[in-house]
């Protein structure tokens, strides 16, 4: 069992003997394994999006009481591979009046912060890529500038519609990183730190959640729709601006979007985990099997939510922001710090 | 107004689980063959010993689908030679088999007429029904 828990921090560790005794300088070596994280962080983003796109449309099916894919492969489990080679062959159509240096940077520039939030992430016991001692505002402050990207995208196509879905985007990213900031404040206040690996081990005996439930409940309300996720999909709404930023992009521009959407799912899925799940933390298993499984259970649970409830209307998304989630995640500190207070003065 | 604030959310998380661990609903239709009527509208069939191509079927006919050849023989006899339903036209309304006073037409449960050519959508009856009889016969011995 041990082998199996630190087969990847061996991995590391192998590599980088291979590279010192090829009597390599150790900046070098230092650089090379920056590398190769980099790969594999993409590598499981990668991983994880192309099975998201099947499981999503694997759970929708369930729920709506039918089967989903199951027409390539078996139990469709190829439709991913056959949706994305259908996406690369695509032509890649900028339309006319587009602003078409804009347009195309938009699609590359979503992509960069959903990936580089994986960088702060504890994928396993010190399985980390870069254990920052701001990680947490590092998170927040690297996810909330996809909102630029929208807008970018919805701006250069020059199209109405995508000029209205990235509004609705940007108000509604913008209006929600506050909640989402807020609530994340009172696990913040519990750990005493920012850093993920000290967030992770303060969980060692009791998981945040039970601490924190009402963090909990506005951090996931906040982050369906810091996502642009059902019932906040109000930023895509299929049935009247029909893909909002995304409307005039085509092949493998649109799944780069697609892409970075799906990864923010993962990211902020693994945010929750790492936050209030005791991130990698659990019995038998080896600490990153043990992450993917509560990653994949936050998943669901968003997914599940999203196939439940129908889109709101915008002023009741606003309202729901700034009149009901602002005030209980400030009461929500508020209580924590006195709390924590208390339980001092009392000598716990 | 009862219950607590929130209660319908949970109830429609509730029906959805309920929904994702039932069991599906929607037909596997080409794995499993739909179940259909005794009197679904396919395919018409017809029984050319039956038949004395009187015309009535076609007459009856709203969009003219229907065509009949047939010969008369030393009796002046009408004989059945061709009966070709052209079901690009066809609304299976069933006025046809309601019509036939001899009771030869009548629908069979056969439903995938698709085809790749119009001309594909064209049935000859009369020639078909024979087919089936030789190979009836020639299974009988």
């Amino acid at each position: 069992m041990a082998s199996v828990e630190t087969v990847f921090l061996s991995g590391d560790q192998w590599l980088k003997n291979w590279l010192f005794s090829w009597g390599m300088p150790e900046s070098w070596v230092f650089l090379c394994t920056v590398v190769v994280y980099a790969v594999a962080v993409l590598l499981f983003v990668f991983a994880n999006v192309i099975f998201l796109v099947y499981l999503e449309r694997k759970v929708a099916g369930y729920m709506q009481q039918r089967l989903g894919p199951n027409r390539v492969g078996p139990g469709g489990i190829f439709q991913c591979v056959a949706d994305a080679l259908k996406l690369l062959g695509k032509e890649d159509i900028i339309p006319a009046s587009a602003d078409r240096g804009l347009f195309r940077l938009a699609s590359l520039l979503i992509f960069i912060p959903a990936t580089m939030l994986f960088v702060v992430i504890p994928f396993g016991r010190e399985m980390i890529v870069a254990d920052l001692n701001v990680g947490l505002l590092y998170f927040i402050a690297v996810g909330s500038t996809a909102t630029i990207a929208v807008l970018m995208g919805g701006w250069s196509a020059n199209n109405k519609y995508s000029l209205l879905g990235s509004m609705r985007a940007v108000a509604q990213m913008i209006s929600y990183e506050i909640p989402l900031a807020f609530s994340l404040l009172g696990v913040i206040m519990l750990a005493g730190s920012l850093r993920m690996s000290e967030i992770v081990a303060a969980q060692k005996d009791l998981w945040f959640v039970v601490l924190q439930p009402v963090a909990f409940i506005t951090y996931f309300i906040a982050a369906t729709a810091e996502l642009n996720r059902g019932p906040f999909d109000l930023p895509e709404g299929e049935q009247e601006i029909i893909a909002g930023p995304f409307v005039e992009y085509s092949g493998m521009r649109y799944a780069l979007f697609f892409l970075a959407e799906y990864a923010n799912l993962v990211s902020v899925s693994a945010l929750a985990v790492t936050l209030f799940f005791g991130g990698w933390q659990g019995p038998w298993l080896p600490s990153w099997l043990w992450f993917v499984i509560k990653v994949y259970f936050m998943i669901f649970l968003f997914m599940w939510v999203k196939w439940t409830f129908p889109r709101i209307r915008v002023d009741h998304l606003m309202g729901l922001a700034w009149k009901f989630l602002l005030p209980v995640s400030l009461v929500n500190v508020f209580v924590t710090g006195t709390a924590i207070k208390l339980f001092q003065a009392m000598g716990w | 107004m009862s219950g607590v604030y929130g209660e319908g959310l949970l109830k429609g998380l509730g029906i959805t689980i309920r929904h994702f661990f039932g069991k599906a609903i929607t037909e596997q239709y080409p794995e499993r063959r739909p179940k259909l009527a005794p009197r679904f509208h396919g395919l018409l069939s017809l029984d050319p010993t039956k038949c004395t191509a009187c015309g009535t079927c076609a007459n009856f006919c709203p969009n003219g689908v229907i065509r009949i050849k047939s010969e008369r023989d030393e009796q002046k006899r009408r004989h059945l030679t061709g009966y070709e339903v052209n079901l690009l036209y066809c609304l299976f309304c069933g006025l046809c088999v309601e019509a036939c006073p001899e009771g030869a037409l009548r629908f069979t449960p056969h439903f995938e007429l698709a085809t790749y050519r119009r001309a594909g959508a064209i049935y000859d009856l009369y020639a078909l029904s024979r087919e089936a009889a030789g190979e009836r016969r020639a299974a009988g011995g």
